[in-house]
């Protein structure tokens, strides 16, 4: 499987998952939107939609559940009538990330449920360190999208972020 | 909360051998019910066990020998058994010193139950 990452160090994690769940698209975001890592987009433009969207819902179903329970809700999922959404948060050392995948009859909610639990796992193994990741500030963040996508479609270098 | 499912698993994890009884969404490997020994991820059996009970069903159907009727895979330390009806398939988890007759007598027994 294909994964294509703006952050290098979730790529292991992030191909991982995919090849595991075998979701048809997958989607990892900081909750500001901003992309970093893919699978199964061709498209910079649909990337761009998808991430704002996953952002939205995510912050959307954050805001309900605090306000039902007062804490946001784990995940998110959909079902459609061939293919299926779940959003959850993973957490690492440098703050939430959001994943967002589509799957179809292939798999399983259960089994990407499963595999999730992983990847969140995974992801929090392999972040750096949180000095060397900051988060985006409002100034920098159309530069760090730009840059995103650059990478993700072969245009740029991916950031490693490995400690040394 | 509990599901009418219950009585249906308590006895068989009753059974000699059994560590894990599970009734899951087939389609999508939910957990309806379980009773499982500490230990046991229940939502781990049921992702994984409705995913294998999925491929045997379309496994037999391309292989033209028509619907799976019971489901038995034998590993090194244990079995895992499985038999669906309609929506729901029904997985138990054994060791190796399960009774296998007995055990698959039951499940089939249990089968009307599940729809």
């Amino acid at each position: 499987m294909t994964v294509a990452v703006a952050e290098a160090w979730v790529e292991e994690p992030l191909r991982r998952f995919v090849d595991d769940a075998r979701v048809v698209f997958a989607l990892l975001v900081h909750p500001s939107g901003q992309v970093m890592g893919q699978h199964g987009f061709t498209r910079a433009v649909d990337v761009m939609s998808a991430c704002a969207l996953a952002a939205a819902i995510n912050a959307s179903a954050g805001a309900l559940g605090r306000e039902l329970e007062a804490r946001p809700f784990k995940e998110l999922y959909h079902a459609g009538l061939e293919r299926q959404i779940f959003l959850a948060e993973a957490v690492t050392v440098n703050g939430a990330c959001v994943l967002i995948t589509a799957f179809g009859r292939e798999t399983s909610l259960g089994l990407v449920r499963l595999y999730f639990q992983e990847f969140r796992q995974a992801l929090a193994a392999a972040a750096p360190s949180a000095g060397k990741a900051g988060p985006v500030l409002a100034a920098d963040f159309e530069r760090e999208l730009d840059r995103s996508m650059a990478v993700l479609f072969g245009r740029a270098r991916p950031r490693d972020l490995t400690p040394v | 909360m509990t599901t009418t499912f219950i009585s249906l698993l308590t006895p068989l994890s009753r059974r000699r051998g059994v560590v894990g009884c599970v009734v899951a969404d087939a389609h999508d490997g939910i957990v309806v019910e379980a009773v499982v020994r500490q230990g046991v991820n229940a939502n781990t059996v049921a992702a994984l066990a409705a995913s294998l009970y999925g491929g045997a069903v379309q496994s037999a159907r391309a292989a033209g020998m028509g619907e799976v009727g019971f489901l038995r895979l034998e590993a090194e330390r244990g079995h895992v058994f499985a038999i669906g009806s309609g929506e729901l398939v029904l997985v138990v988890i054994a060791d190796v010193s399960v009774n296998v007759g007995q055990l698959r007598v039951d499940m089939l027994k249990s089968r009307e139950n599940l729809a």
